[in-house]
């Protein structure tokens, strides 16, 4: 047998193991911290999305359109919300503010919340019940709905208020079971697009003729996937209606 | 060994252990928790919560592949045999730092929600048809189960309870749980990096498992079973045995026998620890008793008993020299069995200790 040292767990180890032991001990703690910093060096940007809470509250007025998800075209905006901006409302957590914007659909409202922004991208988280939401006296005006005709696109089928900046990161493949968390509550689905579409990064998506996105799609949600359907300009907002037949991952051919 | 069950049998060696092993998570989780988010420099950053909980993960998975990787590294070298004494310790502390990142998650990413976060955990990803997008999550919930049932079951109650065989299967468990974590990591986190530092890391840990395993398993099956002649085995030579230490014979039921050499004479117990079957024959005899080299527990080689009080009691054998060959009967006698040691013949070759 080896003339190595025997260790006994109850008895000091023999001394000539002693220092192989405090070596293996100074390793196993340089290792974990080295391995402890560079994996936590080595995570990506989330990007630039974020709630705006320096912005403060928002307050404005605008005509609330359902396509099916709640958009807010402004008809009298702010220092920061001009008129003729559209964005998406979601309500605190992850569900929508279907329930509250479905009888205001085609009337003026007043809505009233905290902004998220990532870049072109913005969404309004509204306040709880009317404070959030309330029908307002006003004329109503024509928004332009603009089709735009069939697109092919390639990107990510995202939620749109964790893209917005409500997680960082809000997107991808660990992040896809919140995120279809987030769609069945109602929060509005959004398709980051590889290439700008008509000069937007970011479109509202929806299932085809202005139908709900199916569930079907909710499996290729966080996946880089190609797919086709029409694509309409409802004030400032693109809004794609996907034809779920045609979703396929990027880069495989199609059937 | 145990007469009563305490809840640790603390002693300074354990201290230590613990000590060193808390020192490298610590060391870890303050850098990973406190000083990379300066390193990368995001503004807006990470969501603190998904840090901390990227933080913990990234930890326990480096947790388990320590773990892994002491099993081999002690049976390629004996100097490792310390990392292992305390190893269900760590294992403890790995159970809780996977908690830990469980519950960062389930109330982060499933909570605000309408729906219960563990209902949601199991229903908001349903695409289990597909590889890309494959609900990973239940992956980690694998694992961590795992390790919380090894965690619960990792004192020596449940060893004796369970019976050594019974719970070392049991604990194999732990090669479950770690190809679950590589599973659960390679279609979550890994599916979203541009970094790939990370994949990096994790492909060496693994990697190092995986080699590590292979190297122990090659170096012990270099070992044949022994020729037998009717019920008897061959050992070795009588020359080659050392007072106070063993040579191990495999048998052909696939056995081991430890034949240990003690004041000139020699006997042979079972190689398996009734602790938790640890290589008795790569232990050496301290003041006349067989001492495993994993726990300390002992053993008197004729009989194959602890000593008084202890009750521990593992098979022996018979032996016979053929010659100048020292030969084992294949079949055990009932743990505890005393028999006759066998004086090996006195040449001027062999000078025992």
């Amino acid at each position: 047998m080896s003339d190595k040292p025997f260790f006994v767990g109850y008895l000091p180890a023999p001394g000539p193991l002693r220092g192989f032991l405090i070596a293996v001990a100074v390793l196993l703690i340089g290792a974990m911290a080295g391995a402890g910093y560079l994996m936590g060096a080595a995570q990506d940007d989330p990007g630039p999305g974020a709630f705006r809470f320096d912005y403060g509250r928002q307050t404005v007025t605008g005509v609330v359109d359902m396509v099916p998800y709640p958009i807010l075209h402004v008809t009298q905006g702010n220092d920061r919300i001009a008129v003729g901006d559209s964005f998406m409302m979601t309500a605190g957590g992850k569900s929508g503010v279907d329930g509250r914007a479905m009888p205001l659909n085609g009337q003026l409202a007043q809505v009233s919340g905290i902004v998220l922004e990532r870049g072109d991208l913005y969404m309004m988280q509204l306040r709880g019940g009317r404070n959030g939401l309330q029908a307002t006296d006003g004329e109503v005006p024509d928004i332009p709905i603009e089709p735009q005709g069939r697109w092919q696109l390639t990107g990510e089928i995202c939620d749109g208020k964790c893209l917005a900046g409500a997680m960082r990161p809000g997107r991808g493949l660990a992040h896809k079971a919140c995120a279809n968390l987030c769609l069945l509550g109602d929060v509005p689905p959004i398709f980051v697009s590889t290439q700008p579409v008509m000069g937007e990064e970011f479109l509202l998506v929806t299932g085809p003729d202005g139908t709900r996105l199916p569930r079907d799609a909710y499996d290729w949600v966080a996946q880089f996937v190609t797919a086709a359907g029409n694509i309409t300009r409802r004030g400032d907002i693109l809004v794609w209606e996907i034809e779920p037949d045609t979703i396929r991952l990027a880069g495989e051919d199609a059937e | 060994m145990s007469v009563k069950y305490i809840p640790v049998q603390w002693n300074p060696n354990k201290w230590v252990y613990d000590a060193i092993m808390l020192a490298g998570v610590a060391a870890f989780l303050w850098l990973f928790l406190y000083r990379t988010p300066e390193t990368l420099g995001y503004d807006p950053a990470i969501n603190p919560q998904i840090h901390n909980a990227r933080a913990f993960g990234a930890c326990a998975f480096v947790m388990l592949t320590v773990i892994l990787c002491i099993g081999p590294l002690a049976r390629l070298d004996r100097r490792f045999l310390p990392l292992l004494y305390n190893r269900r310790h760590f294992g403890v502390m790995t159970a809780f730092v996977a908690l830990t990142h469980a519950g960062y998650i389930l109330n982060w990413y499933f909570a605000f929600s309408s729906s219960d976060k563990f209902v949601g955990l199991l229903y908001a990803n349903s695409s289990f048809g597909q590889v890309a997008g494959f609900p990973f999550e239940v992956f980690g919930i694998f694992a961590l189960l795992c390790l919380l049932i090894l965690a619960a079951t990792s004192h020596d109650f449940w060893l004796k309870f369970l019976t050594p065989p019974v719970w070392k299967r049991l604990h194999y468990l732990i090669y479950a749980a770690y190809f679950s974590v590589a599973a659960h990591v390679s279609l979550g986190i890994l599916q979203d990096q541009q970094n790939h530092l990370f994949t990096a890391l994790f492909l060496m840990g693994a990697g190092a498992v995986v080699v590590l395993h292979l190297a122990a398993w090659r170096a012990e099956s270099g070992a044949k079973a022994a020729a037998h002649d009717g019920n008897w085995v061959h050992v070795a030579d009588a020359s080659a045995f050392r007072e106070g230490f063993a040579k191990i014979t495999r048998l052909p039921n696939g056995d081991r026998v430890a034949v240990f050499l003690m004041e000139g004479q020699l006997s042979a117990i079972a190689n398996a620890c009734a602790h938790q079957n640890g290589p008795l024959g790569e232990g050496k005899i301290i003041d006349c008793l067989v001492t495993c080299p994993w726990h300390g527990f002992q053993y008197d080689v004729r009989t194959g008993r602890s000593p008084a009080p202890f009750t521990e009691k593992v098979p022996t054998y018979n032996l016979r020299l053929v010659g100048n060959t020292v030969e084992v009967n294949a079949d055990a006698n009932p743990p505890g069995t005393y028999v006759e040691p066998v004086a090996l013949p006195q040449t001027g070759s062999e000078v025992p200790a």
